[in-house]
């Protein structure tokens, strides 16, 4: 790495600017995370009075008000709030899982093999890729009704089943393949050939000779989809309705709406959206990083 | 590890065909026109017990907006005595809120996972009646309920269009505004207001309680006019339609700001202009309660019995007083609160439905504690008078004589509320008032 | 990769088979819940099916698309959604090029850190943090007004300004859509082959100078690719607006994504009225990212 040899003013004049944007860019978090520990006299700031920046004392009150409310799952009862964040996880994780099977398979095809209609089923993936989803909610709103998503009636699947219409969308969205087809890129044909003429069947080509080397775009593409999945906000709006089958960020918004007037709850909840997704990110961000640079830079 | 990649690929496989599987199978929606399911017909006031139970566990969904309160674990406490007095049924409760709770309930309908039971109030039950949504409810309304319902107006909000009873009405109360007492007093503003009585007073005494108000300063913003959106709109019009006297609904039965709305749209504009009162141009009434409660504002148009209990606080005085008219004498709007049945094909769930939303209004034990919760007036003169010595519910049963019509179940309301907070933006925006409410007064009754 | 013109017909069609085999899952998914859906919401948009009257909408032609373009509401919500995307794509190309530029050179626990820091708000969403912008643009008691206040100006209206709102939820749309072009930035300033910049300097170019002259260029792609997906994410914007805004004041932070969703679950609940909005949005939207498509391409290949 290359170092300045001495320090320009240019350079001191970005840091405390870069500084001034860090404090900006992180002071919503901070004040989530502050808040929800927060007293109630600490959080809301009347006219004349002046803002608590840091909180004079911890109180998890907060807290056991968000986990008041409870639901029964599985047999057992748990706190709503602890629900929605399931609800979160398994979209999100449910998601990938199938983003990453689908969308890796379709991208090695579109990338490395000739066949009948390549070119179509590309272009309807590229074109698709840069529509919004809310475009389409009306539709797929009723449809997913149609097929009997939503409403039910087996007690285990109804549990879980509404859930697959945010997650069937998800997966369905071309640019995981788009990205998947970037890094498929880079095998090399003369392995392919090789294990061809090896004799190994397609799919164990796929696993041995393809898989190792798409890895980091895998990586890439599984924490993508799970943060995209996670923020899907205006598909789950529409989606899910009933409380027992919310996110934790449509839970986090009607609590915001429903107890306005209860900021350090709100806070709370906000903290319980915000925390869980910021470790997943910050423990394969690097993976992310390379991710994104890589499928990015290929164009 | 090929194993596992195995694995995985051909559990994403089978779990890609089985959704496609769902996609043949599930799509024949039954389409049934909407029909009552036949339910015992049985004598309202008795409670029930869990007597019809045939064995087969049902679950139901109910939706509640806060009008037990936000958050008073009331729902839960009621759920809790009836299913154990009704085994045989499971009741789950979803709390929606007025801000997004209709844009919830429209997906719901239209995904076809409305809940069993809402509990609303007419304006949206009988739109869904009428869009045939809702089970018929009336075999419960017969004559010893009818006979136990003095209250015409009340009967009348509960019908859809043909006559057909969609709301199962529980109590009712007045909306009405709040004050903060201590910030009057400190900014002498308090002369104007009457506390004495029926606390009825003029428009006059008003524009002077906000002139005093903003000129003391002792909260940031006299009051706010809020316009952001619909919910709790009912307190702005109820502010405009009472300045000078006007009704929203013209003697044709259309929608209408005639000459006297349009007066009183003025001299509100004239009001904001002047810094006598705010103009909430993104808020709501839930925004404009935490205001009051706050201190930023020294007054609410969205004051209510629901309301009293949610932004209750112990750092002032919250009075009730109507709203303030030309002549002296109010013309109020009312909340009744109800529950309506959803038509979800399914007569298990319909008559489980009905019995529960029975329990809830009827149950010699939980329905008149019911109705104290809602913090309103009993719709059944049965339930007596739930409030002895109650001085504050006195001064709101003395009220009801100002009752005005009541047009929240005419057609066009739900395509008259957008247009109603968009038009007070206007207005307070600068525009033409006479041009914006005859803008309205189209496209209302478009 | 035209290594295939010396395969017989047998060995293509077996590979188009087993083509087909891969792409099925991400097929029935694709089709099923995006393509299916997008002709549903097509031909809705030729019907009057609404709310009141969901399974037999009448086809009334292009009523729909008619009503559109003489709707004053959608067009104010056209100009909102071209004024984001105008506003909100240069900056937040050109900040995320300053802080690329003013991070990658910094030892690796630094430029992670700030990297990091830009990237919080993408990861978070609008969701969790809405309610603290909600507080800091509050009239009332905000924090901005605070500050202002603090320091003896006027206290602003912010998002209860028709004016203002839509430069609030723009400032908000920055920060959560910049964090994605400085990583790649970072990456793509990392890649600039040295030895030319050394050369340049040693001809004593100024920083400025090598800049445009030589690093320019070769994060070109990175540019392109920046624009691109900040553009679309500027179409998207919905979330913040449906929490902050809900298209007020006066419809000055109604956008068409918003505008479509009041329409079909708020207002009229028209929904082959809506699907209309939806269908222009897509042609829009794809037309906008064809070109820049083309462009992209042209680009990298160079």
């Amino acid at each position: 790495m290359r170092q300045e040899k001495k320090i320009s003013p240019y350079f001191i004049v970005s840091v405390i600017l870069l500084v001034l944007l860090a404090i900006f860019f992180i002071f919503p978090l901070y004040w989530i995370i502050t808040g929800s520990v927060k007293e109630k006299s600490d959080i809301i700031v009347k006219a004349g009075q002046s803002v608590k920046w840091i909180p004079t004392s911890i109180s998890w009150d907060n807290y056991a008000r968000l986990f008041k409310s409870s639901t029964q799952f599985f047999g057992a009862k748990i706190p709503m709030a602890i629900r929605w964040l399931f609800n979160s996880v398994f979209i999100s994780v449910v998601a990938m899982l199938l983003t990453c099977v689908t969308a890796s398979l379709a991208g090695y095809v579109l990338a490395k093999k000739r066949f009948w209609g390549r070119g179509v089923v590309f272009s309807l993936f590229v074109c698709a890729m840069a529509l919004p989803k809310q475009v389409i909610l009306i539709p797929l709103l009723q449809q997913v009704s149609n097929m009997g998503f939503l409403s039910s009636k087996t007690p285990v699947l109804s549990e879980v089943l509404p859930l697959f219409a945010v997650i069937c969308p998800v997966v369905g969205w071309p640019f995981g393949v788009f990205l998947m087809k970037q890094f498929s890129e880079n095998i090399p044909t003369s392995l392919l050939e090789a294990a061809r003429i090896d004799g190994a069947g397609e799919l164990t080509t796929f696993i041995n000779v393809a898989f190792p080397i798409i890895k980091p775009g895998f990586g890439a593409l599984a924490i993508f989809t799970f943060i995209n999945a996670w923020n899907e906000y205006p598909l789950q709006l529409v989606m899910l309705q009933q409380d027992s089958v919310k996110t934790i960020s449509l839970g986090i918004a009607s609590l915001q709406s429903e107890m306005s007037n209860d900021y350090g709850l709100i806070m709370a909840g906000a903290a319980l959206a915000a925390v869980p997704i910021i470790i997943v990110f910050l423990c394969f961000q690097k993976y992310f990083t390379q991710g994104i640079t890589m499928g990015a830079v290929k164009g | 590890m090929n194993l596992k990649k195995t694995l995985a690929f051909a559990l994403s496989l089978s779990m890609a065909v089985s959704m496609a599987g769902c996609g043949g199978t599930g799509s024949a929606p039954s389409t049934a026109p909407s029909t009552a399911p036949d339910s015992q017909p049985s004598a309202p006031a008795v409670s029930d017990s869990g007597g019809g139970a045939t064995g087969e566990q049902v679950t139901i969904k109910w939706w509640a907006f806060p009008t037990f309160g936000v958050d008073s674990g009331y729902e839960e406490e009621v759920i809790a005595a009836f299913e154990k007095a009704n085994p045989d049924v499971k009741v789950e409760l979803t709390t929606i809120d007025f801000t997004s709770g209709p844009e919830q309930l429209t997906s719901a309908i239209t995904a076809g996972t409305a809940p069993d039971i809402l509990f609303d109030a007419p304006g949206r039950i009988i739109e869904y009646g009428n869009a045939g949504n809702l089970v018929a409810l009336d075999d419960m309304f017969d004559s010893a309920y009818l006979a136990d319902v003095t209250n015409q107006g009340v009967l009348e909000a509960c019908k859809g269009a043909g006559g057909t009873y969609y709301m199962y009405p529980i109590s009712s109360s007045p909306f009405y505004m709040g004050l903060n007492k201590e910030a009057l007093v400190s900014s002498g503003a308090i002369e104007f207001v009457n506390l004495e009585g029926d606390r009825t007073w003029t428009t006059e005494d008003f524009q002077n309680m906000c002139a005093k108000l903003a000129e003391n300063g002792a909260t940031a913003v006299p009051g706010i006019v809020y316009c952001g959106g619909q919910g709790g709109d009912q307190g702005t019009r109820a502010l405009v339609n009472n300045l000078y006297s006007s009704t929203i609904v013209g003697s044709d039965g259309k929608w209408n700001i005639d000459a006297n709305g349009v007066k009183a749209l003025q001299l509100l504009a004239d009001m904001y202009s002047k810094g006598h009162l705010d103009a909430g141009f993104s808020m709501a009434a839930a925004d404009e309660l935490q205001q009051f409660q706050q201190e930023t504002a020294a007054m609410t148009f969205c004051w209510g019995t629901s309301n009293e209990v949610s932004y209750a606080t112990e750092d002032f005085t919250q009075e009730a007083v109507p709203f303030p008219s030309d002549d002296g004498v109010p013309e109020l709007e009312y909340l009744v609160n109800g529950f309506c049945v959803f038509d979800n094909k399914d007569a298990a769930r319909a008559d489980a439905a009905k019995r529960f939303l029975k329990f809830i209004c009827d149950d010699s034990e939980w329905g008149p504690q019911s109705v104290i919760k809602t913090n309103a007036f009993p719709v059944r003169d049965s339930f007596g008078d739930l409030y002895p010595g109650d001085e504050h519910k006195a001064l709101l049963a003395s009220w009801t004589q100002y009752y005005g019509p009541y047009y929240n179940t005419k057609d066009g309301f739900a395509t008259m509320r957008p247009l109603w907070f968009n038009m007070l933006q206007n207005v307070f925006n600068g525009n033409d008032v006479q041009a914006e409410a005859d803008n309205f007064n189209t496209q209302a009754n478009a | 990769m035209a290594k295939g013109s010396k395969r017989s017909l047998v060995l293509q069609r077996r590979e188009t088979g087993v083509s087909y085999l891969f792409l099925l899952p991400a097929l029935i998914f694709f089709l099923g819940f995006v393509i299916y859906p997008m002709l549903m919401g097509i031909i809705t948009s030729f019907t009057d099916a609404s709310f009141a009257n969901q399974s037999n909408g009448k086809f009334i032609a292009f009523d729909n698309y008619i009503r559109l373009f003489n709707d004053p509401v959608f067009k104010k919500s056209a100009v909102n959604t071209v004024i984001i995307v105008v506003a909100a794509v240069p900056t937040v190309t050109a900040f995320s090029l300053w802080v690329g530029s003013a991070i990658y050179k910094m030892k690796a626990w630094t430029r992670s850190f700030f990297r990091c820091v830009f990237y919080l708000p993408v990861v978070t969403g609008s969701v969790a943090v809405v309610v603290v912008w909600k507080w800091m643009f509050d009239k009332y008691n905000g924090l901005f007004n605070y500050v202002i206040k603090a320091f003896g100006g006027k206290p602003l209206p912010w998002t209860e300004s028709a004016t203002m709102a839509i430069w609030c939820i723009i400032i908000i749309l920055f920060t959560t859509s910049i964090g994605q072009p400085i990583v790649l930035y970072v990456a793509a300033l990392g890649n600039v082959d040295n030895s030319l910049v050394e050369a340049a300097q040693v001809d004593g170019a100024t920083n400025l100078q090598t800049f445009w002259k030589i690093k320019w260029p070769s994060i070109m792609p990175t540019t392109l690719y920046v624009v691109i997906i900040t553009t679309i994410n500027s179409f998207q914007c919905f979330a913040l607006i449906q929490l902050l805004t809900r298209g007020g004041p006066l419809y000055s932070t109604s956008t068409v994504m918003y505008l479509l969703y009041e329409t079909a679950f708020i207002t009229s609940k028209d929904f082959g009225y809506a699907d209309a909005m939806g269908v222009v949005l897509a042609i829009v939207i794809a037309i906008f990212s064809a070109i820049q498509f083309k462009v992209m391409n042209g680009g990298t290949t160079e």
